[in-house]
């Protein structure tokens, strides 16, 4: 799929080089903040301190990683003034990082609710609907990063329309959450916290949806963003 | 020039010219060439060309060297005229006008479709006598005053008269590269024409005064028609409404250059602006 771009057919052999770096700086910090998703779920799920903490701690990578490859795209617009897929390349670039970089945070905020929930000697670990969703949202986020990096669309339509059930799970979760509260107010407290870690992992379904209309914008050029499933398979065949 | 059918064979699959991609019709066109083809001799330099210049658009013609843009552009005034081994078939129409009748004169139709060349080339008169060449020849000012006039409103819509309003009598070559250029667009304006043809009327220029040349092209479109060849791909973003990429004598792709520029249809124009080997 790949050669469907021939990134690598440039007369310039540097610029073929820098855009191999700067993707690879992309597939490196899709790594580390899947890692940071599967670890968030760790902690939050198994009541793990140490692991908690360490996925704050690292969030500051995600962001380092952001600001990093934000600055090798300036050089290579202002550089090479890139056009056609090229162009599209880096937009997509640079798009998709921002999603990487909210997810991330997303995923720190799991570890920061793991904390909480352990502070209060309450844990998240009974919530079979919870780790139900965590075991999609990463599933959906690895799916959509290999897409990326095959650069294939047809598994990025596929993962576009995964991101409903993910909203539904959500909404399931919602609805149990408040029946828990009714049942008994003094689980309040946690079942909120739950309910935004559930809400995190919703959100980060959002962002990896998003990574794969970039994915559709950088290998057939078109913007299906706010778009029906049919509408962007219309657009596609067109 | 590039021999076509030996080149033909290196294309691969996705890189092959089935007649061209995209849009190459206007709405409203001022120039209309359909089915053209020029031959220097046995060779065949333009092969089968059929494209619109949409009135009060800029059109950019791009492609590598050798691949016929100069030469169409040449014959969209009969520049090719003047060489003898030079034949030129197919129709192009200036309006609802054929332009390569026998009863159209080209010395008329030059002043209708002007043109612009790469290296500034103004007559080694003031500065006031290149600008009033053509309108005297052409007899469109009756007394001094109306030359007078036609000078300075020339010069003002090329963007040059406050840097020579005082000193007209000066020689033109004696200007920097680029405000040449902006004499040589003065003298093309001076004869109102409707058309303006442009061969890399920057490619000379330093990037102050490729930028005054853009600007002012930008401007020249409300009143003219214009085509530009240029081998600046950003130039042509910059400028252009519509962009037509050529390619060893055929139009392979032609549409809006905003689309060209970010999402083209032909491997070959997407190869050509990402400098890729094509």
């Amino acid at each position: 799929m790949e050669n469907d771009l021939h990134l690598s057919q440039h007369i310039s052999k540097r610029f073929n080089q820098e855009l191999e770096e700067v993707r690879n700086q992309v597939l490196k910090m899709g790594g580390l903040v899947e890692q940071q998703v599967s670890d968030g779920l760790v902690a939050l799920l198994e009541a793990d301190q140490v692991m908690a903490q360490k996925v704050v701690d690292t969030d500051t990578q995600v962001n380092a990683m952001e600001v990093e490859i934000d600055e090798v795209c300036t050089e290579i617009l202002a550089r090479r003034q890139p056009a056609a897929s090229d162009l599209r390349l880096m937009v997509s670039i640079i798009k998709t990082i921002t999603d990487l970089e909210r997810i991330g945070d997303e995923a720190e905020k799991l570890g920061k609710n793991a904390l909480k929930l352990l502070s209060e000697d309450s844990s998240a670990r009974q919530f079979v609907e919870l780790r139900h969703l965590g075991d999609s949202v990463k599933k959906m986020l690895n799916r959509a990063l290999n897409a990326y990096a095959r650069m294939d669309v047809d598994e990025a339509l596929d993962i576009i329309q995964s991101d409903r059930n993910i909203n539904q799970e959500f909404d399931n979760i919602s609805r149990l959450l408040v029946l828990k509260m009714m049942e008994d107010p003094r689980e309040i407290k946690n079942a909120l916290r739950i309910s935004w870690s559930a809400r995190a992992l919703e959100r980060i379904g959002d962002h990896t949806k998003n990574i794969c209309e970039y994915i559709v914008y950088l290998v057939k050029g078109k913007d299906v963003r706010h778009t029906s499933l049919d509408d962007i398979k219309k657009q596609i065949q067109s | 020039m590039v021999d076509i059918s030996s080149s033909e064979s290196l294309l691969s699959e996705d890189t092959k010219i089935n007649g061209t991609v995209g849009n190459c019709f206007a709405d409203d066109a001022k120039m209309s060439m359909r089915n053209v083809n020029v031959f220097y001799g046995d060779k065949q330099a333009i092969n089968n060309i059929s494209l619109d210049l949409a009135r009060n658009q800029v059109t950019a013609l791009i492609g590598p060297s050798g691949c016929g843009k100069s030469t169409f552009l040449r014959c969209m005034n009969r520049m090719n005229d003047t060489i003898s081994i030079c034949r030129v078939e197919g129709e192009f129409k200036l309006d609802d006008e054929d332009i390569y009748t026998k009863k159209m004169d080209p010395v008329l139709l030059r002043a209708r479709v002007g043109m612009v060349f790469q290296k500034p080339n103004p007559f080694p008169k003031s500065i006031y006598e290149n600008v009033a060449y053509g309108p005297k020849i052409h007899g469109l000012a009756s007394n001094k005053a109306e030359l007078d006039e036609i000078v300075i409103t020339s010069l003002q819509k090329a963007g040059l008269f406050n840097e020579v309003k005082d000193r007209l009598d000066e020689s033109g070559t004696s200007l920097s590269g680029g405000q040449q250029q902006r004499l040589c667009i003065a003298r093309s304006i001076a004869v109102s024409p409707e058309v303006i043809l442009m061969d890399e009327p920057a490619s000379a220029l330093d990037p102050i005064a490729t930028a005054v040349i853009e600007e002012l092209i930008d401007e020249l479109k409300e009143k003219y028609t214009i085509a530009i060849v240029t081998h600046s791909m950003q130039q042509a973003a910059r400028i252009s409404q519509t962009t037509a990429y050529f390619h060893m004598g055929q139009l392979v792709e032609m549409g809006s250059t905003s689309q060209i520029f970010t999402n083209p249809t032909h491997k070959l124009t997407e190869n050509y602006i990402t400098g890729r080997f094509g």
